[in-house]
């Protein structure tokens, strides 16, 4: 089977439920939701307004389940959802959009219009219309297990030289381990640091942890894509990988869509609850601050912001935690002007990152981070997401300005106190 | 000692015999009203009655030179509401002497006699007083079936009507006797119905309410033992003196009702600033009583003063008149109704295009075919 027009429209019937019906039947066409959207801000490009995103959707919303509409298909007046269509709606759907989910925020009816385009990429990716990009990462996902093509060994190689560095043992496939730590490529192949890190600070807080041979990645390139049965594959790696280890909490690494996608999404897609809990590490961290499992020396004094990942902060309520954990070790931390659930995205979440096609645009809205960071000039930037970090480094390099990033776990690990 | 006992003795005797010779006005000083406390009373009860002042002196001679008329109360189905309201006033008010010094040979709550004693008594007054006795009555009387409502094993239509007999007018006093009251509410399980319903050849006069005023039941009495008449009734039986203007034409809050000002809730602020209370179920406007100008509780307030609206306790059947915080305005209603019935339609169409529109997403949920990594190009 291949992809094809009819399959696309296919799945856009399926992913119109009554809140899409009445997301689509609330919009008052005020407009508000370009002014929250980075990709509009900066380009000034009126087709990038994200309500106008859920085009395809709408579409078939329209001609399928109104009266008008209906009556309207019959009598030929209906615009068509074609290939010619599709092709034209592809970059705004996935290049000129994150997901970051801020069009949600200001949208005065309350719509889920991040929700929306999501579910416009399912009837994208089933028609055929996906970047090749993002392609290439779910096949490498569900052929490989990484998006990246990290494969076991690469990670046992990684695991070695960590444990070597530090002097701990990273534990892998411990049954009846508390937590079971995930992990991205990105932070496999560019910050094994963070799992030093980890070692580091469960040792530190004294509970048990283990890391799976069979799941051991985190991200989720279905849910970038917008195909749920990929999806749902990845997750089931993850849920059976626990329950095989019997573990109580499945940790998310630090990486946005992946907590979302295991956290809230997780559970929908494979159809039933998980018998374990789901954490993002900060999450887990607080938790241990809170306990008083965590003991801190030393104080950064250099002027600290923290960047909240959207899927963190904005989808996932993960606000208090980070800024708890870097109240710990800084005594000069600073708020972004919009920030928490209102910040702005890096620009390369929601697979942009993986797609190729929109590094021009991705490069051009990081604008919009960079006139936040002039405003509060800090020395450092503090976040719990590799991909923003990545990316927020390749944005400010690009732009000019030496601000260097650092991972919330990994200066955490840094100050604990012997 | 035998001279003390035949002093109280003789005293005992010619009390007797001045009972029931001895005028009101010779009964009240005795009882030490004085003459000016009888006079206001006199021209209180001619300006409640419409009279006018040359009619003050008429009113106390016939008081000060009337015979003290025997009046038999009968009580049928009721809640001696009625009894209760004429005599637990505050103080003891001269309306409560005037009524003292009628000649009360029969009532079932305030007399001392019991069982045969009592109906003997009954009896008695009757056949002493035939045609010249005065009778009141409070209750309904169950016809379905008599045995609802029983005296001394006599049923209240018989008593009815072997008493009313020698009366020389009835008083029903209360909705019940007026016009079947609660007993008469639908579906009036005990076929209760009014005395009018049942007495044909007598004059009747009602004194509807729940209870009735007070004053008004002693009005009607000052009228018939001053003029030996009846006073002017309305069409359905009630003195024109005390029922002609409705609680609405003599309510203090008719000037808000003027001005469009209503309480909407009972909590909001037009019900705080005392505006009409005519959305919130008032039947004022349609109930004909002496409530605003009379007042109850000594003339402290009446229900609308305290911030309730009017239920129209003396109008007949007003128990069945669709719930007492229903706004009398029927329009309301209608276009309740006319909202309800285009809404259920609304809703109806929605349902049935809900069906289509999910039979179409199960069916598009059906074709689903797996997409995996191969189908993701073309």
């Amino acid at each position: 089977m291949s992809a094809s027009l009819e399959k696309g429209i296919n799945a856009l019937k399926e992913q119109v439920d009554s809140s899409v019906a009445a997301f689509f039947s609330s919009c008052v066409h005020c407009g508000v939701c370009a002014e929250a959207c980075l990709f509009y801000t900066e380009t000034g490009a009126p087709e990038t307004t994200p309500i106008n995103k859920t085009e395809p959707l709408r579409r078939i919303w329209k001609s399928e389940y109104t009266l008008f509409g209906r009556i309207g298909k019959m009598l030929g007046l209906t615009k068509k959802v074609d290939d010619q269509f599709l092709t034209e709606w592809e970059t705004l759907v996935y290049d000129n959009c994150t997901l970051c989910g801020r069009c949600s925020m200001v949208c005065p009816v309350g719509n889920d219009i991040a929700l929306m385009i999501r579910k416009t990429r399912e009837g994208m990716a089933a028609a055929g219309h996906a970047p090749e990009g993002l392609i290439g990462a779910s096949k490498r996902a569900v052929t490989i297990g990484s998006p990246m093509g990290v494969k076991l060994p690469a990670l046992e190689a990684q695991i070695r030289h960590v444990e070597k560095d530090t002097g701990l043992s990273v534990p892998v496939d411990v049954v009846g381990a508390e937590y079971m730590v995930l992990l991205s490529s990105m932070e496999i192949m560019n910050f094994p640091e963070f799992i030093g890190a980890v070692a580091k600070i469960f040792k530190k807080a004294d509970v048990s942890w283990t890391i799976s041979s069979e799941a051991f990645e985190a991200t989720n390139s279905g849910i970038q894509i917008g195909v749920s049965d990929i999806a749902a594959e990845l997750v089931q790696r993850i849920v059976d990988a626990a329950e095989k280890l019997q573990v109580k909490t499945v940790i998310s690494p630090e990486c946005g869509h992946a907590y979302m996608a295991i956290r809230w999404e997780g559970p929908n897609l494979v159809g039933k609850p998980f018998n374990f809990k789901v954490r993002h590490i900060t999450e887990v961290l607080d938790e241990f601050r809170q306990n008083g499992r965590l003991k801190i020396t030393g104080k950064e004094s250099q002027r600290l912001t923290y960047h909240d990942p959207c899927q963190i902060s904005r989808r996932g309520g993960v606000i208090e935690q980070p800024r708890n954990l870097i109240n710990m070790f800084s005594d000069n931390f600073v708020e972004m002007p919009d920030t928490g659930k209102m910040n702005w995205c890096c620009g390369a979440g929601g697979g942009v990152s993986t797609n190729e096609r929109a590094d021009e645009v991705r490069l051009k809205v990081f604008q919009r981070k960079k006139d936040q960071l002039d405003e509060i000039k800090p020395d450092a930037i503090v976040s719990a997401c590799s991909n923003c970090r990545i990316y927020l480094e390749e944005g400010l390099e690009e732009y000019n300005v030496d601000i260097p990033l650092m991972s919330l776990t990994e200066t955490l690990a840094e100050h604990l106190a012997d | 000692m035998n001279n003390n006992e035949d002093k109280t003795l003789e005293e005992m005797t010619r009390d007797e015999k001045t009972h029931d010779e001895r005028t009101l006005g010779e009964t009240l000083r005795s009882q030490g009203i004085s003459r000016r406390s009888f006079l206001k009373f006199c021209a209180a009860t001619a300006s409640m009655m419409a009279m006018s002042p040359a009619m003050i002196p008429k009113i106390a001679r016939a008081l000060e030179q009337a015979r003290r008329p025997s009046v038999i109360w009968l009580s049928f189905q009721e809640c001696t509401g009625c009894t209760e309201s004429l005599t637990r006033s505050h103080a003891a008010t001269i309306e409560n002497l005037i009524f003292n010094t009628i000649s009360l040979d029969y009532h079932h709550t305030l007399q001392a006699a019991s069982g045969t004693a009592a109906e003997a008594a009954r009896e008695a007054a009757m056949k002493e007083n035939f045609g010249k006795y005065l009778l009141i009555v409070d209750g309904s009387i169950p016809l379905d079936n008599p045995g609802y409502s029983t005296i001394a094993g006599i049923s209240n239509v018989d008593m009815l009507m072997e008493t009313a007999a020698g009366a020389a007018a009835i008083i029903a006093v209360g909705t019940c006797a007026s016009y079947g009251g609660i007993p008469h509410a639908n579906p009036n399980p005990t076929g209760a119905v009014s005395v009018t319903d049942i007495i044909k050849d007598k004059p009747i006069i009602n004194v509807p309410g729940c209870p009735p005023i007070p004053v008004v039941i002693t009005g009607v009495l000052t009228q018939f033992l001053t003029f030996g008449s009846l006073p002017e009734l309305d069409d359905i039986g009630r003195p024109m003196a005390f029922y002609g203007k409705s609680i609405h034409d003599r309510c203090y809050r008719r000037p808000f009702y003027d001005k469009g000002l209503f309480a909407e809730t009972f909590d909001d602020e037009g019900a705080k600033k005392g505006w009409c209370l005519y959305k919130l179920g008032c039947k004022g406007p349609t109930t004909y009583n002496a409530c605003a100008t009379t007042k109850w509780n000594n003339g402290t307030s009446f229900p609308i003063e305290s911030g309730h609206p009017c239920l129209g306790c003396s109008e007949p059947d007003f128990w069945d008149g669709g719930g007492f915080y229903k706004s009398i305005s029927m329009p309301t209603e209608n276009i309740t109704k006319t909202v309800i019935y285009t809404a259920a339609g609304a809703a109806a169409a929605g349902v049935a295009i809900g069906a289509i529109n999910r039979s179409r997403k199960n069916k598009a949920v059906a074709s689903h075919s797996k997409t995996g990594i191969d189908d993701l190009s073309k």
